[in-house]
C-alpha cells in the first residue's frame, strides 16, 4: 500500500439515515488503488448503505465520499460519468431481464461509452471468457444458473473498464454449490490487482483476499485490522460474538 | 418454460391479466366460443334470408367504418398519452408526478359519458377561446401572421368526430396511464439501480431497461384496453358521431325495427371484440415463444 497515493475511494465522516433510522453513522476509510477491503457484519448494520453511496446510489445525510480524489457532492452533474468508471454487483444480480447475456453486457457500453456494436461485442465476448461461461452469451439470464447470472454480472461490470468494484454479497443469494465458482472470478480480479470494496459473509474469501477487513455494528466501524490480525486475534467482545457465529453456523 | 412463469407471475402480482390469464378457468374446450360464433352465423344467415335484417344490416354496417377509425385514432393518441403520464407518475420530478396524478385521478372520478359531453362540449371550445384570445394578443403586439391564424379559428370547425376522438383519447390515456404505471413499478428496484450504477441517465435506464420490460408485462391489459375502447366508442353516438350506434339508433327510430337493429348491432361489436382478443392472443402467444 502506498500512502502516497490518492485513495481510489475516500469517506470522510459518512452519515445516512432513512427518517429516524441511522444506517450509517460517522464512517471513515480509505481504499487505495489495488487494495482490497471486506466488510463484514450482521444484517442491518448498513453494509450495503456505506457501500451504496460510494457510487451516489445513496446520498449521504452527511460527509463526503471520493473518488480517484472527486468529491461525489460537488459533482453530481457528471455523476454518470463517474459512476461508468465504478463497477458495481448486486447480491440479486439484477441482470437486464428482457436481453442476452451479450446484450447485457453491450447495452452500458453503446449507449454509455457510445461504443460501435461490433467494438462493445468483442469486449463482451473477452469478458465473458474470462468468467468462462462465453458459451451462454445468447441465453436470456432466466436460462442461466445463479452462479452463471452472477459471472455475467460480474463481467458486465468489467467490461466497463471500472477503476474499482463494489461487490455488495455477491454470494448470498447462490446455492452452496455455486459459491465457489463467483469466489474464483472474485479471486482472479484480486490477482489482476483491481481495486476492491467487497461486503461478504465468506470469512474464507476474506483471509485469502483482503488488505483490510472493516467489521461494522449499527452503522459503525467497531473494528479494522489485517486479515491475519482480525481473524486470529479481535480486539473487540463484539467482533468476537460475531466471528464465533458465523464460523459456528 | 421459466419465463413464461415469471411473466406469469409479474402479471398476477399486478391484477393486469386478463381473465383467462388467470388460470381460474380450467383449460378446457371453447364451448363458449363455439356458441358465441353460432349465434354470430346465425344472425348473417338471417341477414341474407330476412329481408328487414339484411335492410338494417346494409344500413348500419355503413357506420363501421366511423367505429373502427375512431377506435383506432383515440387508441393510439391514448396510449401515447397513457406512456408519458404513466412516465410521469412515476419521475424523479415532483411537479411531473403530480401534474399526472391530477389528470388520472380526475378522469377516474368522473363517468366516461359526462366526460365526453364536458371534453367535447366545455374543454374543446374553451381551448379555442383560449387559442383566439391568444391570438388577440399576437395581433395587438404587430405579430400579425400567426396572430390571424389563431383568430380565425372557430369553436363550430372542429368537427364532432374530432371531439369525440379527443374525448375517448383524453380519457382512454388516464387508464393506460395507469397501466403503464403499474408496468414500470412492477420492474424490480434493481433493475433501475443496476443501469444507473452502470452510469446510464435516469431517462436511458427508463428507456433501454425498464420500458421494454414493463411493456411486455403490460401487453394483455393494453389489449383489454382496446377492446374496451371499442365498446365504449358508442358512447360518442351522443355526439351525433355516425358511428354503428348512432345509425342503428337512427334506424330503429325511424322504422321501429328495433329487433333487427339492436340484434345486428350487438352481433357487429361481439364480431369486431371477438377478433380483437383472438389478434390479441396470437400476439401474446409469439412473445411468449420468442424467447424460448
Ligand atoms: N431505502 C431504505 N429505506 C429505509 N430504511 C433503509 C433503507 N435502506 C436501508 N435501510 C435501513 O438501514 C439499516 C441498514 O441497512 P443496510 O445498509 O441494508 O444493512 P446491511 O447491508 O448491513 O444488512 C437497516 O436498518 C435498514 O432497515
Ligand atoms: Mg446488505
Amino acid at each position: 500500500m502506498n500512502e502516497n497515493n490518492v485513495p481510489m475511494i475516500e469517506v470522510k465522516n459518512l452519515s445516512k439515515s432513512f427518517g429516524v433510522v441511522e444506517a450509517v453513522n460517522g464512517v471513515s476509510l480509505q481504499v487505495f488503488p489495488k487494495q482490497v477491503l471486506v466488510i463484514i457484519g450482521p444484517s442491518g448494520s448498513g453494509k450495503s448503505t456505506l457501500l451504496r453511496t460510494m457510487n451516489w446510489l445513496e446520498r449521504p445525510t452527511e460527509g463526503e465520499v471520493l473518488v480517484d480524489g472527486v468529491p461525489l457532492s460537488e459533482n453530481q452533474y457528471r455523476i454518470n460519468t463517474i459512476r461508468s468508471d465504478i463497477g458495481m454487483v448486486f447480491q440479486n444480480f439484477n441482470l437486464y431481464g428482457h436481453l442476452t447475456v451479450t446484450e447485457n453486457i453491450t447495452l452500458a457500453l453503446r449507449i454509455v461509452k457510445k461504443m460501435k456494436k461490433e467494438d462493445a461485442k468483442k469486449i463482451a465476448l473477452q469478458q465473458l471468457m474470462k468468467v468462462g461461461i462465453a458459451d451462454k452469451a445468447d441465453y436470456y439470464p432466466s436460462e442461466l444458473s445463479g452462479g452463471q447470472q452472477q459471472r455475467v454480472a460480474i463481467a458486465r461490470a468489467l467490461a466497463m473498464e471500472p477503476k474499482v468494484m463494489l461487490f455488495d454479497e455477491p454470494t448470498s443469494a447462490l446455492d452452496p454449490e455455486m459459491i465457489k465458482e463467483v469466489l474464483d472470478v472474485m479471486q482472479l480480479l484480486v490477482k489482476e490487482g483491481m481495486t476492491m470494496v467487497i461486503v461478504t459473509h465468506e470469512m474464507g474469501f476474506a483471509k485469502a483476499a483482503a488488505d483490510e477487513v472493516i467489521f461494522m455494528d449499527l452503522g459503525k466501524i467497531v473494528e479494522r485490522a489485517a486479515p491475519e490480525v482480525f481473524f486470529e486475534h479481535p480486539a473487540c467482545d463484539r467482533t468476537k460474538q460475531f466471528l464465533s457465529q458465523i464460523l459456528t453456523h | 418454460m421459466a419465463v413464461n412463469d415469471r411473466l406469469a407471475t409479474q402479471k398476477n402480482k399486478n391484477g393486469l391479466q386478463s381473465i383467462d390469464d388467470m388460470q381460474l378457468t380450467k383449460k378446457d374446450f371453447p364451448w363458449w366460443m363455439v356458441t358465441i360464433g353460432l349465434v354470430i352465423l346465425i344472425t348473417f344467415l338471417m341477414i341474407q334470408i330476412n329481408p328487414d335484417f339484411k335492410d338494417a344490416f346494409n344500413i348500419i354496417r355503413a357506420g363501421l367504418g366511423v367505429t373502427i377509425s375512431t377506435t383506432i385514432i383515440a387508441y393510439c393518441i391514448a396510449t401515447l398519452v397513457g406512456l408519458l403520464v404513466g412516465l410521469g407518475r412515476v419521475s424523479e420530478s415532483i411537479v411531473w408526478r403530480n401534474i399526472s396524478t391530477i389528470y388520472v385521478e380526475i378522469i377516474r372520478g368522473v363517468p366516461l359519458l359526462v366526460l365526453i359531453f364536458f371534453i367535447a362540449l366545455v374543454l374543446i371550445p374553451g381551448f379555442i377561446t383560449l387559442l383566439n384570445i391568444i391570438g388577440d394578443f399576437f395581433m395587438d403586439a404587430g405579430i400579425s401572421g400567426i396572430g390571424e391564424k389563431l383568430t380565425a379559428i372557430e369553436i363550430r370547425s372542429v368537427p364532432n368526430n374530432v371531439r369525440a376522438i379527443i374525448s375517448l383519447a383524453v380519457t382512454y390515456g388516464a387508464f393506460s396511464a395507469e397501466i403503464f404505471r403499474a408496468g414500470i413499478q412492477s420492474i424490480n428496484k434493481g433493475q433501475m439501480e443496476a443501469a444507473r450504477s452502470q452510469g446510464m441517465s435516469h431517462w436511458q435506464a427508463m428507456r433501454c431497461v425498464i420500458l421494454p420490460q414493463a411493456i411486455r408485462n403490460v401487453l394483455p391489459a393494453l389489449g383489454n384496453d382496446l377492446i374496451s375502447m371499442l365498446k365504449d366508442s358508442s358512447l360518442v353516438s351522443i355526439l351525433a358521431v355516425r358511428d354503428i350506434t348512432q345509425i342503428a339508433r337512427l334506424y330503429a327510430g325511424h322504422s321501429f325495427k328495433f329487433a333487427q337493429a339492436y340484434s345486428i348491432l350487438c352481433v357487429l361489436y361481439l364480431t369486431l371484440t371477438l377478433i380483437l382478443s383472438l389478434i390479441m392472443k396470437l400476439i401474446e402467444r409469439k412473445l411468449g415463444n420468442e424467447r424460448k
